[in-house]
C-alpha cells in the first residue's frame, strides 16, 4: 500500500533523529586517562572569584598531585542543595561538597557520607583541628564533616566616613543608633545589607541575637519547651525596628544583593557593612582599605547575659560521599586532598585569601598588604572578648533558619513588626515537629 | 477520511507523543504528588504524612498572597496582552516599508532568556539604580518603589511579563491571521463593511481558535513564572512579591520542604489545568449552543 | 473629507491611515525595545557610570566587551544549545504533529476518546517544571543517559508535546477540510495526504511551532542546572543564569555579557523570520 510506505519513511525519519540524538549522548561520555579525578561542589556560583581561597588550594593541590585533578563546580547556595538532593537519591553525589551542618546530619542518618573520624585519626588532623569544631560535626564516634573556613562576622566600618561626620566607632546600640540618626541626616547608609538571593545575609544580627540570650534558650525552645516568642526576644526585633526607624539601611535593601551591599560599603558609599572575615580580600583591595575596621557589634544595655561577645565559630562543613569508598584510587586521593586542606601551607593559602586559619596554625600576615585581615583578627581577638559556641542559624533546619533570616529581614524591610517576627519563626519551629 | 482511519494508523500516529508525554510529563506528577504527602526532606526516607501539607499550605499566609500575586499578574497581563497583541500583529500585517524588520523586531523580547529579561529589568525598576528612578527624580515625580516594595511589585512583575510575552501573543496571532481566508476579507470589504465592522463581525469570529490558544498559552505561562521574580526581588520583602512557582521553588530548595513544596507544585498544576482547560471547555459549550 | 464612496477620497483616506499605522507601528517596536536599546548603552559604560550618570555618552568604552569576550565560551554555549535545540524540536514537532492530526483529522470510533486525549495532553501546559526535575532525573538515570544530551533532549521533547498540540490542533481545526476530501477523493493514502496537502498549507503555523520550540530550549533553564553537570556541555540559560553571581557588581560587564548572548539570538531569529516565515507565508498564500 502507498500510504503505508510514506508512512514507514516519516517514522523512519523520527527514527534516525532519535539514534542521531543517542549516539551524541554516546560520544560525550568519554573516559579520562590515568588521572584519577575528584570533584569538589560548592555554594558559589563562581568559585574562582566569590572563594578565592578555596580555587587558591585546589590549584596548588593540583600542582603538586599532577595525577589527581579536581573538578570544581559551584552553584547559588538554593541551587547547590537542590542538585545536592537530587543527586544523593541517585547516588551521583559530587565527592566533596559544601553543605549546611544541619543537612549533612541528615545525610549522615540516611548513610550519604562517609564516616571521616578514621581518615583524621590516620591523619594526624585531630590535634590539628580544635576538637570542639570536630565535635560539632559529629554524632557519636562517628565524623561527617571536615571544617571548610571560619565563621568570624561583624560589621566592618570606615573610620574615614564616621570621623568626617564627627562621629567615632560605636560601642552601645544607643551610639549605633547615633550614628544612624546623623548620617542619614546627610544621605550616607549606615549598614550595608542586601536581601536579594542572600536573605541570610544577615550575620551581625544573629551575633545580636545572642546578646539576648540565644544561646542558653534555644534548646528549650527547640525542643518546644519554651517559645520563640519571649520578651527578650521581642527586644532584639525592636532594636532592628529602631535602626530602620534611623534610617541605617539602604533604600533598595530588597533589591540589591550582599555582593552589591559590599560594594556599597568598599566604594565609600555605606560607612558599615553587615559581614564576616571572608568580605577581608575584597576590602583590601579596595581604595577604603586604609580606613577600614572590625567591629564586634554593639552592646545593648537590656541585653541578656554576656554582651562583650564576637562570633568566632567553625562555618558549615565539607562532607564526602560515602560512595567515594567504593573506589580506592578516588579514595585515596580524597584523603590526600584532606590532608593537604589542613597542611600549614594550604592554611597560609586561606590567610593570604583573607581566612582564619582552621587549624591550629599561626599564620604568617603582612602589616600592609593584609592590613584589613591583620585588623579584624586583633579585634576579634581583644582580652574580654569570648565567642558563642556556634551561629545560631547552623544549630536550626534550614526551614527554621530560612524564617529567621526572613524574620530579620522583615523587620529591616518594615515589612514586619516584632511581634510578626517571632511568630513567624516560632510557626517554622512548629511545623518542623 | 474513514478508510485512513484504520485502528493500526490511529495508534502509529498518535503513540509516539502519547508514549513520550505519559512518561515524561504525566508520570512524574504522580511520582511527585506522592512526594507530597510525605515528610520527605530530601535527604532520607520520606515517612507518610496523608494532606498535613496541603493543610499547612492553607494556613500559611504567605502560600495566599503568592496566589494573591499570581492572579493580580494573571489578570494585568490578559486585560493588556490579548487585545494590544491583536492590535500589533493587526498593524503589522499591513504592508508598509520595514514591516517585516519590525515583526522580527517586536519578537525580541521573547527570545531572552527570562532570567535575562530579569537582569535587564532590574537595571529600569530598581529603587536605586533603576532607569526610571532617575527619569522620575529628573521629572521631578514621586519615585515610587517599583520593585522591593509590597504594593507594586506584582504589578511591575506582570509589565515585565507583559514586555516578554507581547511578541509571543503576537506571532500567534499573526500566524492566524496569515490563514484567514482572503476571499472572505475581501468579499466583505467590497461590500463595504467598514474597517471595525470587518475586524468585530468577521475577522474577530474567525480568528475563535487563535483567540483560545493565545489565551490559554498565557495562563498557563503566568502560572509558572518564576525566573522573572527570582531576579528581580527574590520573593522579598519578606515573600511579599512572591508568585506561586518562586514560593515552590522556595519551600523545595531554599527550605528543603520537598513534601510541602511538590504539594505546592501539585496545587500549581491543578490550577492551572482547571483554569486554561475550563477556558477552552467555556469556549467549546459556547461553540456548540 | 470626501465622500467615503469615492474611489479617490478612498484611497487617500487608506493610505493616510497606512501612514498612521506605520508611524504607531514604528513607535510601539521602539518602545518595546527601549530595554534592549538600554542593556545595550549600560555595556558600554563602567561599572562606576552605571550607578552615577549613565547617560553620559561622552564615557562609552569598548572595555567590558573586551574582558567579557574572553570569559564567556560563547562558541561552546551556542553550539551545545543549537545541537539541542535542533535535534529535540525535530523530534518534538514531528511526533506532535502526528497526534495532532489524529486528534483532529482522523475519525475515532469513539468521539470522547478523541477529545478526551486531547485534553489529556494539554492538561500538560500547566504542569510547573520544577515537578518533573527530580523524577525525569531519575527516569536518565534509569535509562542510562545521564551526563549526555540525550538527557536533556528527551525532557525537552516531552515538554514541547502539549504546547505544540495546542497550536497544531487548533490551526488544524481552523484549516478548512474541503481540499483534504478533494485529495482523498482523487486517492491520496494518508501519507501524501499529510506530505502534499496538509504540511504545504500548515507551513506558517509549523515555522512558528519551530521557532517557539527554539526559543524554549534556548531559554530553558531548571532541567539544563540539574541534567547538566560538565561544564563543556553548558547552554546559552545555563551560562546566563551564572551572570548575577558571576559579575555581581561589575554591571557593565553584566550588560555587556548580556548583549553578547541577545545578538546572535536576535540574528538567528533574524535568519529564522526573513527564510523560513516568510518562504513559508507566501507558500501559505500561493497554495
Amino acid at each position: 500500500m502507498h500510504s503505508t510506505h510514506h508512512l514507514r519513511r516519516l517514522t523512519a525519519a523520527v527514527a534516525v533523529v532519535a539514534a542521531v540524538a543517542l549516539s551524541i549522548a554516546g560520544c560525550s561520555t568519554a573516559s579520562s586517562g590515568g588521572a584519577t579525578k575528584i570533584s569538589l561542589s560548592m555554594q558559589n556560583p563562581n568559585v574562582k572569584t566569590a572563594d578565592p581561597a578555596t580555587w587558591a588550594i585546589v590549584h596548588a593541590f593540583e600542582k603538586k598531585n599532577p595525577n589527581i585533578t579536581v573538578t570544581v563546580t559551584g552553584q547559588p547556595v538554593a541551587q547547590h542543595l537542590q542538585n545536592l538532593s537530587v543527586a544523593a537519591q541517585s547516588h551521583t553525589l559530587p565527592d566533596i561538597f559544601w553543605i549546611y551542618k544541619a543537612t549533612a546530619e541528615q545525610m549522615n542518618k540516611s548513610g550519604y557520607l562517609m564516616d571521616l573520624a578514621p581518615m583524621l585519626k590516620d591523619l594526624g588532623l585531630t590535634d590539628k583541628i580544635s576538637s570542639s569544631t570536630l565535635d560539632n560535626f559529629s554524632t557519636g564516634k562517628v565524623t561527617y564533616g571536615v571544617p571548610y573556613q571560619g565563621l568570624l562576622t561583624g560589621i566592618w566600618y570606615n573610620e574615614k566616613i564616621l570621623s568626617d561626620n564627627g562621629l567615632t566607632v560605636p560601642k552601645t546600640f544607643d551610639e549605633f543608633l547615633h550614628v544612624a540618626v546623623t548620617l542619614h541626616a546627610k544621605g550616607i547608609t549606615t549598614l550595608s545589607d542586601g536581601a536579594n538571593q542572600s536573605s541570610f545575609s544577615v550575620w551581625s544580627f544573629l551575633v545580636d541575637l545572642d546578646r539576648y540570650g540565644w544561646e542558653s534558650k534555644y534548646q528549650a525552645i527547640l525542643a518546644g519547651k519554651a517559645s520563640y516568642d519571649n520578651p527578650d526576644f521581642i527586644r532584639f526585633y525592636d532594636s532592628i525596628a529602631k535602626l530602620r526607624e534611623a534610617g541605617a539601611f539602604p533604600s533598595n535593601v530588597t533589591t540589591q544583593t550582599y555582593q552589591q551591599a559590599v560594594n556599597e560599603f568598599t566604594s565609600g558609599k555605606a560607612a558599615m557593612l553587615d559581614a564576616g572575615i571572608w568580605a577581608s580580600s575584597a576590602i583590601q583591595d579596595s581604595t577604603v582599605a586604609p580606613d577600614a575596621g572590625f567591629w564586634a557589634g554593639p552592646t545593648f544595655s537590656d541585653g541578656v547575659g554576656k554582651q562583650d561577645i564576637v562570633m568566632n565559630v567553625a562555618s558549615a562543613p565539607f562532607a564526602v560521599s560515602a560512595d567515594v569508598k567504593k573506589d580506592s584510587a578516588k579514595s585515596a586521593a580524597v584523603k590526600k586532598f584532606i590532608a593537604f586542606y589542613y597542611s600549614d601551607a594550604a592554611q597560609q593559602l586561606l590567610v593570604d585569601n583573607g581566612q582564619p586559619p582552621v587549624t591550629n596554625y599561626t599564620p604568617k600576615l603582612d602589616a600592609t598588604k593584609q592590613s584589613v585581615l591583620k585588623g579584624a583578627l586583633e579585634a576579634s581577638t581583644a582580652p574580654g572578648l569570648t565567642s558563642p559556641q556556634t551561629q545560631p542559624d547552623l544549630v536550626v533546619s534550614t526551614a527554621v533558619a530560612s524564617a529567621m533570616y526572613d524574620s530579620i529581614y522583615g523587620v529591616i524591610e518594615g515589612q514586619l513588626t516584632s511581634k510578626q517576627a517571632v511568630d513567624l519563626v516560632q510557626k517554622a519551629i512548629d511545623a518542623g515537629k | 477520511m474513514v478508510w485512513l482511519s484504520s485502528r493500526w494508523k490511529i495508534a502509529i500516529m498518535a503513540a509516539p507523543a502519547l508514549i513520550v508525554f505519559t512518561a515524561l510529563i504525566v508520570y512524574p506528577v504522580i511520582y511527585s504528588a506522592g512526594y507530597s504527602l510525605t515528610d520527605f526532606a530530601g535527604f532520607g526516607d520520606p515517612a507518610f504524612v496523608g494532606l498535613k501539607n496541603y493543610i499547612d499550605l492553607g494556613n500559611d499566609p504567605f502560600f495566599w498572597s503568592s496566589l494573591r500575586n499570581t492572579i493580580i499578574i494573571l489578570v494585568v497581563s490578559l486585560v493588556i496582552l490579548v487585545p494590544g497583541s491583536f492590535g500589533l500583529a493587526l498593524l503589522l500585517r499591513r504592508r508598509f516599508p520595514g514591516g517585516g524588520a519590525l515583526r522580527a523586531l517586536v519578537f525580541a523580547p521573547v527570545i531572552i532568556a527570562p532570567i535575562l529579561v530579569g537582569l535587564i529589568w532590574v537595571f529600569i525598576l530598581d529603587p536605586k539604580i533603576g532607569l526610571l528612578d532617575r527619569l522620575f527624580g529628573a521629572l521631578g515625580l514621586p519615585q515610587p518603589e517599583w520593585i522591593g516594595g509590597n504594593v507594586l511589585t506584582p504589578y511591575s512583575v506582570a509589565l515585565v511579563f507583559v514586555w516578554g510575552s507581547v511578541g509571543f501573543a503576537m506571532t500567534i496571532f499573526y500566524a492566524g491571521l496569515q490563514q484567514l481566508p482572503t476571499d472572505i476579507l475581501e468579499a466583505s470589504s467590497l461590500d463595504g463593511a467598514s474597517g471595525w465592522k470587518q475586524l468585530l463581525y468577521i475577522t474577530v469570529p474567525l480568528m475563535k481558535e487563535s483567540f483560545a490558544i493565545a489565551t490559554v498559552l498565557l495562563i498557563t505561562n503566568v502560572f509558572k513564572i518564576f525566573e522573572l521574580v527570582f531576579v528581580l526581588t527574590n520573593g522579598g520583602p519578606v515573600h511579599r512579591s512572591e508568585t506561586l512557582v518562586s514560593y515552590m521553588y522556595f519551600i523545595t530548595f531554599n527550605n528543603q520542604q520537598y513534601g510541602s513544596g511538590m504539594a505546592l507544585a501539585v496545587i500549581i498544576t491543578v490550577l492551572g489545568a482547571v483554569v486554561s482547560l475550563g477556558y477552552l471547555l467555556l469556549l467549546r459549550g459556547r461553540k456548540s449552543a | 473629507m470626501s465622500a467615503p464612496t469615492s474611489p479617490l477620497g478612498r484611497r487617500s483616506r487608506r493610505r493616510t491611515g497606512g501612514i498612521v499605522a506605520a508611524i504607531a507601528a514604528y513607535l510601539i517596536t521602539f518602545l518595546i525595545l527601549l530595554p534592549i536599546l538600554w542593556i545595550v548603552l549600560l555595556s558600554f559604560q563602567s561599572s562606576e557610570k552605571i550607578l552615577s550618570n549613565p547617560l553620559d555618552l561622552g564615557s562609552l568604552s569598548l572595555l567590558n566587551y573586551v574582558h567579557t569576550v574572553t570569559s564567556l565560551p560563547l562558541a561552546q554555549m551556542y553550539g551545545n544549545t543549537i545541537l539541542l535545540a535542533v535535534v529535540s524540536v525535530t523530534i518534538g514537532t514531528a511526533i506532535s504533529f502526528m497526534v495532532s492530526f489524529a486528534l483532529t483529522r482522523m475519525i475515532f470510533r469513539r468521539r470522547r476518546v478523541q477529545s478526551g486525549l486531547r485534553f489529556y495532553i494539554l492538561a500538560g501546559l500547566a504542569v510547573p517544571v520544577y515537578i518533573l526535575l527530580f523524577p525525569v532525573y531519575r527516569l536518565d538515570l534509569a535509562l542510562g543517559v545521564f551526563g549526555s544530551y540525550a538527557a536533556l533532549i528527551i525532557p525537552y521533547v516531552g515538554v514541547s508535546i502539549p504546547f505544540n498540540t495546542l497550536l497544531l490542533t487548533g490551526f488544524l481545526r481552523d484549516l478548512p477540510t474541503e481540499i483534504e476530501e478533494a485529495a482523498i477523493i482523487d486517492g491520496a493514502g494518508l501519507t501524501r495526504l499529510i506530505w502534499s496537502v496538509v504540511l504545504p498549507v500548515m507551513r506558517p503555523v509549523i515555522a512558528t511551532v519551530l521557532i517557539f520550540n527554539v526559543v524554549y530550549v534556548f531559554n530553558e533553564f531548571p532541567f539544563a542546572s540539574i541534567l547538566i553537570n560538565n561544564p563543556d556541555m553548558t547552554t546559552v540559560s545555563l551560562a546566563v543564569s551564572q551572570f548575577q553571581g558571576q559579575y555581581s557588581v561589575d554591571y557593565g560587564g553584566m550588560m555587556a555579557a548580556a548583549t553578547l548572548v541577545l545578538l546572535p539570538q536576535l540574528v538567528i531569529y533574524a535568519i529564522f523570520q526573513k527564510q523560513v516565515i516568510a518562504g513559508m507565508t507566501m507558500g501559505a498564500v500561493k497554495g
